[in-house]
């Protein structure tokens, strides 16, 4: 369960969904960029982030329609090449939004779907960063969503980690906050007298 | 779009890499904190409206009720927002204490807005008063080491430093055998590296 102050859960929740109102709300205008007074009325299709639609539809005040990227399209490039599908460009929080999106839609056969793109792009992310050079940035990174991203990382700097223990060497290491380069000029310290 | 500009706080925060800070944003924190007034006054308004009818705050459910209802939201969302932007910080802020020591360097201390500065000032505070009282110091590295001594190279210009028992001077590319408690402050500042063959 993700925490309040959790960054990665606030920000998939900013996540855009198409709902349908089904009451009419005074003095959010703003919600609708169609509408001539101050309100929305029922019926009105807007996008909303995932947070207030979520509420909303507790609420029952909207419908929600299934994102785009658990659509027919997407499910038709997962099932011919898991690991080829730029998933980020489609959502950046797509396992995540999945999860949370699965009790508020009729369509079933999300969970299973979603379950699928994991399992198949899983194993080709673990290998990838267990042998990818450390230094360079490798091609298919920008297909992965963020908890792609995440597992990628931590997948590779334990493999750093290990190799590291391995070989032995300096545990004293400069703080990363201060910066990479080396030959940064620090302000002089107040030379003791 | 309610509660954009907070989400956008958020990112800026979760794009540097982790345990690194940005500059702590004060124009949009300030925005958002607006924001989030502007949410409140239109709640009351729509509640005093919903009161004027003489109709049920409980149960009444129609237009007023849900535009206050997204008003509300939208708030808590902000709020949100706004306390994981400064508790993310507070945590980073923290280990500051641990990795660079008790003074930090210029270049963090601009990052901080004047709270945190208090913040990490205090929490240094507590974590020395435990320290004397245990009579340990918890920063140095928690393996034990194989040598009490160490042998490190100088990358910066030091100065005259009194360790210990006598005074030594710390010249830039001088190399030196240090007690490796002494050494290790200056190894995490960046002013000095271990030398190994």
């Amino acid at each position: 369960m993700p925490g309040y102050y959790d960054i990665n859960d606030i920000l998939m929740e900013e996540e855009p969904i198409a709902v349908v109102f089904q009451v009419g709300a005074n003095g959010v205008g703003l919600l609708d960029p169609g509408a001539e007074t101050n309100s929305v009325e029922k019926g009105a299709k807007v996008d909303l982030p995932f947070w207030l639609a979520h509420e909303l539809y507790l609420r029952q005040a909207v419908s929600i329609s299934i994102p785009a990227c658990f659509g027919q399209k997407t499910r038709k490039e997962i099932q011919a090449d898991a690991a080829c599908v730029d998933l980020r460009i489609r959502c950046p929080y797509f396992y995540e939004l999945g999860c949370k999106i699965v009790p508020l839609v009729s369509d079933k056969s999300i969970g299973p779907f979603v379950r699928y793109a994991f399992t198949s792009r899983y194993k080709e992310i673990l290998s990838k960063s267990h042998s990818a050079p450390v230094a360079t940035v490798p091609k298919f990174l920008p297909r992965l969503t963020k908890e792609e991203t995440q597992l990628f990382e931590a997948a590779r700097s334990s493999m750093a980690a290990f190799k590291k223990w391995r070989v032995g060497g300096s545990r004293l290491e400069k703080a990363p906050i201060l910066g990479r380069k080396r030959k940064t000029t620090f302000p002089i310290r107040p030379s003791t007298p | 779009m309610y509660g954009r500009r907070a989400s956008q706080l958020l990112k800026e925060l979760g794009s540097c890499e982790a345990g690194q800070l940005t500059p702590f944003d004060s124009d949009s924190f300030d925005q958002v904190t607006k924001e989030c007034n502007k949410h409140n006054l239109q709640l009351q308004s729509l509640i005093r409206k919903i009161e004027d009818q003489n109709l049920d705050i409980q149960t009444t459910r129609n237009e007023d009720h849900f535009g206050a209802v997204i008003h509300h939201l939208s708030l808590t969302r902000n709020k949100r927002c706004l306390m994981a932007y400064m508790y993310n910080r507070a945590e980073v802020i923290q280990s500051f204490r641990w990795k660079v020591g008790p003074v930090l360097p210029q270049e963090i201390q601009e990052k901080l807005n004047y709270s945190e500065e208090e913040y990490f000032k205090s929490h240094s505070a507590a974590i020395e008063s435990y320290m004397s009282e245990l009579d340990l110091d918890l920063t140095v590295d928690m393996v034990p080491p194989k040598d009490p001594y160490i042998r490190v190279r100088v990358l910066d210009d030091i100065g005259e430093v009194c360790l210990g028992d006598h005074s030594i001077s710390l010249t830039k590319h001088s190399l030196h055998f240090l007690r490796r408690t002494d050494a290790e402050q200056f190894i995490s500042q960046g002013l000095m590296e271990e030398f190994l063959e």
